[in-house]
C-alpha cells in the first residue's frame, strides 16, 4: 500500500466511474478492486468496496450472465469481510445486500455446475452468517438481512417455469433488471428451486424448501411481536411485495400475517411524535402493501378480508389521530379501564348494541336508518337474496329467541335516529338577520370554491328533514287548455296512433286467430285494433258534439263547439285519408273499415236526430260518409292500373254505391285502357250487390250509349240484364261522349233502402270532370 | 438501453441548451457555495466543509412531485444548492402546466420534452399570461437545473446516469442511479412511488427512505417547502454522518422516524409520512 488512503479511494472512485460509463468493464474491475478492498483492508476501503459491490451487484446495467460468474469470484472476499470480528455496520450493510443480490445468481450457478462444492459452501456460510445476524444487529443491517431472506426464500420457492422452449436462452446484454425482475420476461427463466433437479447433491429441494418455508415463518414474525419496531415492519412489508407476486403457494400465508397485524398496537402508548410517525408509517405501508395486492387480484380470495381490513384501518387511523389532534387535553387513560383500542387489540369485544354507530350526515336511506350494527359485511347482506322459504323457516326460531331487551334497546335507537332526523336543521341566523346581506366577497379563488363544492354532496341528496314526515301530496291543477291547445295535443295523440300503426305494419297474420262474432273490437293491441280505434275516434268521437247545438243554447256557442268539434275530427279524417292514400293499395282494408264507420255514425246520428220530434229546430245531422268515399275514391283513381282489382274490391266492401260513385266509374271509361276495369267494376255490383244492381245497370247502358270503346264488352253483359237496350240500337245517340257524367239517369233515385245521394255542388262536379278529363288525356 | 425514453433528449438537448432564450437566474449559475444561505438555512456550509473532510458522506436525494415542475424541482434546486446528489422526478402521467383555464392545461409528455421547450413554446403563446402567473420564471429556474421533466415511473432505477444527465444540477454523486432518501410532495405521489416499488418487485436489494412532505401546489408554498425539504435533508445527513463516524452500528436507519418526527415538530405546517422501501 504504498498510496495514502484518500488517493486510494480517489483511484476506486475513478474505477467506479469508468464502469460506470461502460459496464462491459466491470467484469475485470470488480476482480481488480477485490484484493484492495477486502478483509485486511483499511477500514475506509472496506466501506468503500462493500458499497461497490452493493451497487455494482444491483446495476441493471451489468449484464447478468457476467454477473453471475463475477457473483462466484467475490464470494470468499464477501465471506471474509463478514466473518471479519467486528466489521463496521456499514461494512457489513453492504455485503448483506451483496448477498442478497447474488444468492439467486450463485444459486443458478449452481444449479448448472452440481459439484462445484466449495462455491456452494462459500455461499451456505454466508448465508449462515447472515441469519446469525438477524436478530442481533443493528437495525441498520437486520433490515438488510430481512431482505436477504426475502431473496432467500424466493428462490427456494417454486417459481413459475417458463416455456421451455425459451429457457435457455442466453441473456441478453441490454437486460435492465436483474434476476429477481425476470417473470415479465419470457426470455429468462426467473431463477428458484423449480428449476433445480430432484436428486442434486448440493442443493437438493427436499431439503431446502422447508428451510424457505421455515425463513417465511421467522421473517413473519415481526407481525406478532410486542413492539413493533417501524423500520423492521416497513422494511418487511416492503419485500413482501414481490414474494406474494411471483410466489402463489406462500401468499395465502403471508397475507394472512399481513392481515393479522395491527399497525395501531401502539396507539396506546403515550402518543410522542416519534410514536405518531411510526404508527401512521407502518399503517399506511400495510395499506399500500394490500392495496397493491388487490389491484392485481380484485377477485383474489383475500379480495374481502383485504377491503374490510383496510377500511378497518382507516376508521382506527381517524380515531386514534383525529380524536387525538382534536382532543389533546382529554386524559390517554381509558374511563373504565378497557378503552377502545385495548379492548380491540384484546379482542375483548363488548355487544355493540349499547353503542350503534350515529348516523352519517347527509341523506340517510331507509335501510340506514334501520342498521344498527357496526359489521360492514353484516350491513350490506341483500335480505332480499334470500329465498321466501329459506327466510319462513329462519324468523320462527329467531322470533322465539329474540332478546326482549335488546329488542326494545334497538327500537329505541331507531327512534330516536327518527326524532333527531325530523328536527329541523338549526337556523344559523334569526328571521330578523335574514334581510341583512352583505356584499360576499369570496376569499377564495374560484378553483378552491370548486374543489369545495365538488366535496359537498350532490345538491338533491341534501337532507330534508321532511322526508320523515309525508302528509298527503296534492298536485296542483293545470292551467285550463286553450281551444288551439286541445286540438294541438289531439293531434299529436292522433298521429303517435298512426306512428304506431306504421310501426305495426307488419303484424304476422299467419296465425291470426278468427274469433268470428265473438270479436271484439279493438280488444288486441295490433294494427287491426288501432285502426278501430282511429277510425272511431274520427267517426264518433265528436260526433255528439257537432249536433249539440239544440235551441235553448247561445247560437254563436254552437258555432264554436261544432267548429272546433268538427275540425278535430275532421283532422283526423283528413290524416286518415292521407294515411291511406300514401299506400292505398294495402291500406284498402283500412279505408273500408272506415268508410263503414262513418255510414254507420251517419245512421246513427239521423236516427238519433229522427227520435228527438220534439225539438222542432234541429238542424239535419252532418253526413261523412259520401263526401270521403268520393274523396278517397278520387283519390284512388287516377293511380289504377289496368288490371287492378282494388277498384272492385273498394266498390263491393263500402257500405252503399250511389250515382255519383258509379259517375265516377264511368269516367273511367274514357281511358281506353281502363274500359274493361269499368265495365267489370259494374258487373260485379250487379253480379253481387242487388242493391245497386239498377243503377249499375243504368251505368252500363249509359257506358254503352256514349263511350265508343266501352260498346264491345258492355254489350255482352247488356244482352243479359237490359236486352232491350241493345235492340233500341238503331235510335241515335243522345248525347255527346263529354256530357256521359251529366246523364239523366245519373240523378236517378237508386232503388236500395239507401237514403237519396247528397246533393252533389256544381263545382266539385266540375273538378271530377277535370280530373277525368286529365288522365284520359295522360292515358 | 434502446429503449431508455432519455435517450431522446441527447439531440434536442444539445440543440436547445444553446438557444435558452432567457439567461438563467444568476443563483443557479454560480457557484453554490456563497448561496448557501440564499434561504436562510446557516448549516449548509457547515455540510459542504464536512463533505470535504475525509469519508466526508452525503446522503443522495430524490424529489418527487407530480410534474416535476414546481415543488419537485424548488427542492431539487435547494438540496443541489447545499451540495446533495439529487435527481427528481414526477409521478403523473402528463407535466400539466396551468394554462389560460382551469380546463386548459397545457399537456407534455415526460421525458422527452426539455424546459427550454415549454419556455419558449409558452412565451410565444401568451408571455403576459404565463409571466404573470409565474410559469415562466419557474421554467427558468428549471432549466437552469436540468434538462426536462422525468418520470418516476420510467426511471431505470440503479442504472448510471447519462453524461448528459451529469451536467445536471446535483448529478455529481448520483451516477450510481440510485439514491438512499426520496421525498416526495404530495401523498398522492408517495402512494404511487411506494406502489410503484412494490410493482418493480425491489431487485436491487437497496434499502431506500420515502417521506412525503405534503406541500400545496404553488409557488410560494413551493418555496416553503422546499426549505423545509432542505431542513430535514440536513438532519438527516447529519444523523447519518454521526453513525458513520461513530464506527461502531450504522443506527442511520432505526434513527429516521425520530428525526422525521423532530422536523415535524419545526415544521408543523408540512404533514409528513415516512416508509422504508425497497430499490
Amino acid at each position: 500500500m504504498a498510496l495514502s488512503v484518500p488517493d486510494q479511494l480517489a483511484q476506486l472512485e475513478a474505477a467506479r466511474q469508468i464502469v460506470l460509463a461502460d459496464a462491459g468493464l466491470y467484469p475485470q474491475i470488480v476482480q481488480g478492486i477485490l484484493p484492495i478492498v477486502g478483509a485486511n483492508a483499511r477500514l475506509e476501503l472496506r466501506i468503500w468496496g462493500a458499497e461497490f459491490l452493493a451497487e455494482t451487484f444491483a446495476s441493471p446495467a451489468f449484464a447478468s450472465y457476467q454477473k453471475e460468474n463475477s457473483a462466484v469470484g467475490i464470494l470468499q472476499t464477501l465471506k471474509d469481510l463478514l466473518e471479519k470480528a467486528g466489521e463496521d455496520a456499514a461494512v457489513v450493510k453492504g455485503a448483506v445486500q451483496t448477498a442478497a443480490s447474488i444468492y439467486g445468481l450463485v444459486f443458478r450457478y449452481i444449479i448448472a455446475n452440481p459439484h462445484d462444492v466449495p462455491v456452494w459452501n462459500q455461499m451456505a456460510s454466508i448465508k449462515s452468517n447472515i441469519l446469525k445476524r438477524w436478530d442481533t444487529a443493528a437495525t441498520g443491517v437486520r433490515i438488510c438481512c430481512i431482505k436477504f431472506v426475502q431473496k432467500v426464500v424466493q428462490v427456494q420457492t417454486p417459481g413459475v417455469i417458463a416455456d421451455p422452449r425459451v429457457r435457455d436462452i442466453p441473456t441478453a446484454p441490454s437486460v435492465e433488471r436483474s434476476t429477481d425482475a425476470a417473470p415479465q420476461r419470457p426470455d429468462q427463466n426467473e431463477v428458484s428451486i423449480a428449476l433445480v433437479p430432484r436428486d442434486h447433491p448440493l442443493i437438493p429441494p427436499p431439503r431446502l424448501e422447508p428451510e424457505a418455508s421455515g425463513l417465511l415463518d421467522r421473517l413473519l414474525n415481526v407481525f406478532n411481536e410486542d413492539v413493533s419496531d417501524a423500520v423492521l415492519i416497513n422494511a418487511t412489508l416492503n419485500c413482501l411485495g414481490t414474494l406474494l407476486r411471483t410466489r402463489q403457494s406462500i401468499a395465502n400465508k403471508i397475507i394472512s400475517a399481513v392481515l393479522n397485524f395491527n399497525p395501531m398496537k401502539q396507539a396506546n402508548s403515550p402518543m410522542t411524535p416519534k410514536v405518531r410517525v411510526q404508527i401512521k408509517s407502518m399503517e399506511r405501508t400495510t395499506r399500500a402493501l394490500l392495496m397493491n395486492v388487490l389491484r392485481r387480484n380484485e377477485s383474489g380470495p383475500f379480495a374481502d378480508r383485504i377491503k374490510a381490513y383496510v377500511d378497518r384501518l382507516t376508521r382506527i387511523r381517524l380515531e386514534v389521530f383525529d380524536e387525538g389532534s382534536r382532543k389533546r387535553g382529554l386524559p390517554n387513560e381509558p374511563t373504565d379501564g378497557l378503552d377502545n383500542n385495548k379492548r380491540r387489540r384484546l379482542g375483548a369485544e363488548l355487544p355493540e348494541r349499547p353503542d350503534p354507530e350515529p348516523l352519517p350526515p347527509g341523506p340517510v336511506s331507509l335501510g340506514r336508518l334501520f342498521t344498527l350494527t357496526k359489521d360492514p359485511a353484516l350491513a350490506t347482506f341483500d335480505v332480499t337474496s334470500l329465498t321466501l322459504d329459506i327466510m319462513v323457516r329462519i324468523i320462527p326460531p329467531v322470533l322465539v329467541r329474540i332478546d326482549q331487551q335488546a329488542l326494545d334497546q334497538a327500537l329505541n335507537h331507531v327512534r330516536a335516529r327518527i326524532l333527531s332526523l325530523t328536527k329541523p336543521p338549526p337556523q344559523a341566523l334569526g328571521d330578523d338577520e335574514e334581510d341583512y346581506e352583505p356584499d360576499f366577497e369570496p376569499s377564495e379563488d374560484r378553483e378552491q370554491i370548486i374543489n369545495k363544492a365538488d366535496a359537498l354532496p350532490a345538491e338533491d341528496s341534501l337532507p330534508s328533514p321532511s322526508d320523515v314526515t309525508l302528509g298527503p301530496f296534492k298536485l296542483p291543477q293545470p292551467p285550463p287548455l286553450t281551444a288551439e291547445d286541445t286540438i294541438q295535443i289531439g293531434k299529436g295523440t292522433i298521429s303517435r296512433v298512426f306512428s304506431m300503426m306504421n310501426v305495426l305494419e307488419e303484424a304476422p297474420s299467419a296465425k291470426k286467430q278468427r274469433p268470428g262474432l265473438n270479436r271484439l273490437a279493438g280488444s288486441g293491441y295490433d294494427k287491426e285494433a288501432w285502426t278501430t280505434v282511429v277510425t272511431r275516434l274520427a267517426t264518433r268521437a265528436s260526433a255528439g258534439l257537432d249536433d249539440d247545438g239544440g235551441g235553448d243554447e247561445d247560437s254563436k256557442a254552437v258555432a264554436t263547439n261544432q267548429a272546433a268539434g268538427s275540425s278535430l275530427s275532421n283532422g283526423i279524417r283528413e290524416m286518415l285519408w292521407s294515411f291511406i292514400m300514401e299506400d292505398f293499395r294495402s291500406r284498402i282494408p283500412v279505408a273500408i273499415a272506415w268508410l263503414n264507420e262513418e255510414w254507420y255514425n251517419d245512421r246513427l246520428q239521423e236516427r238519433g236526430s229522427g227520435r228527438q220530434d220534439g225539438r222542432a229546430a234541429r238542424p239535419k245531422p252532418q253526413q261523412h260518409y259520401e263526401k270521403w268515399m268520393l274523396k278517397v275514391l278520387d283519390g284512388i283513381m287516377p293511380y289504377l292500373d289496368a288490371k287492378d282489382k282494388h277498384l272492385i274490391r273498394f266498390l263491393s266492401e263500402i257500405p252503399e254505391v250511389n250515382a255519383n260513385v258509379l259517375g265516377r266509374v264511368k269516367g273511367l271509361a274514357r281511358d281506353p285502357e281502363r274500359v274493361q276495369m269499368a265495365v267489370n267494376s259494374l258487373y260485379y255490383l250487379i253480379l253481387m250487390k242487388p242493391p245497386a244492381r239498377d243503377i249499375a245497370i243504368d251505368a252500363l247502358e249509359d257506358l254503352w250509349r256514349n263511350y265508343d270503346d266501352a260498346k264491345a264488352p258492355t254489350a255482352k253483359h247488356l244482352a243479359k240484364w237490359r236486352p232491350q237496350v241493345l235492340a233500341s240500337e238503331s235510335k241515335p245517340s243522345p248525347a255527346p261522349a263529354s256530357n256521359g257524367l251529366q246523364h239523366p239517369e245519373d240523378s236517378k233515385p237508386p232503388p236500395s233502402s239507401a237514403p237519396s245521394p247528397a246533393v252533389k255542388a256544381e263545382g266539385e262536379q266540375m273538378k271530377n270532370k277535370q280530373v277525368g278529363q286529365a288522365v284520359a288525356a295522360a292515358g | 438501453m434502446a429503449t431508455d425514453p432519455r435517450l431522446a433528449r441527447l439531440d434536442p438537448r444539445r440543440t436547445a441548451t444553446p438557444t435558452a432564450p432567457p439567461p438563467p437566474p444568476p443563483p443557479a449559475q454560480s457557484d453554490h457555495k456563497p448561496l448557501g444561505g440564499y434561504d436562510g438555512v446557516e448549516d449548509g456550509d457547515g455540510i459542504d466543509t464536512s463533505r470535504n473532510e475525509e469519508g466526508g458522506f452525503k446522503l443522495r436525494f430524490c424529489t418527487v412531485c407530480a410534474s416535476n415542475q414546481n415543488r419537485s424541482m424548488e427542492a431539487h434546486l435547494r438540496l443541489s444548492l447545499a451540495s446533495y446528489p439529487v435527481l427528481s422526478f414526477g409521478t403523473g402521467s402528463l407535466v400539466r402546466l396551468p394554462g389560460p383555464s382551469i380546463t386548459q392545461p397545457n399537456v407534455y409528455p415526460f421525458n422527452t420534452t426539455s424546459y427550454s421547450t415549454m419556455y419558449q413554446e409558452l412565451s410565444q403563446k401568451d408571455p403576459r399570461l404565463y409571466r404573470a402567473n409565474g410559469i415562466l420564471s419557474m421554467l427558468e429556474r428549471n432549466l437552469s437545473v436540468k434538462w426536462g421533466p422525468e418520470r418516476w415511473q420510467d426511471w431505470p432505477i440503479g442504472k448510471p446516469r447519462l453524461d448528459q444527465q451529469r451536467e445536471d444540477k446535483g448529478s455529481k454523486g448520483a451516477e450510481g442511479g440510485v439514491v438512499d432518501v426520496v421525498i416526495t410532495c404530495e401523498e398522492r405521489c408517495w402512494d404511487a412511488v411506494v406502489d410503484n416499488l412494490l410493482e418493480r418487485g425491489s431487485p436491487l436489494n437497496r434499502p431506500v427512505h420515502i417521506i412525503n412532505v405534503d406541500i400545496k401546489d404553488n409557488h410560494e408554498e413551493a418555496l416553503v417547502g422546499g426549505k423545509g425539504i432542505l431542513d430535514l435533508a440536513d438532519s438527516l445527513n447529519q444523523a447519518a454522518n454521526e453513525e458513520r463516524r461513530s464506527g461502531n452500528g450504522n443506527g442511520f436507519d432505526e434513527r429516521v422516524p425520530e428525526l422525521l418526527a423532530e422536523w415535524q415538530e419545526r415544521w408543523p405546517q408540512l404533514p409528513a409520512l415516512w416508509t422504508l422501501g425497497w430499490f
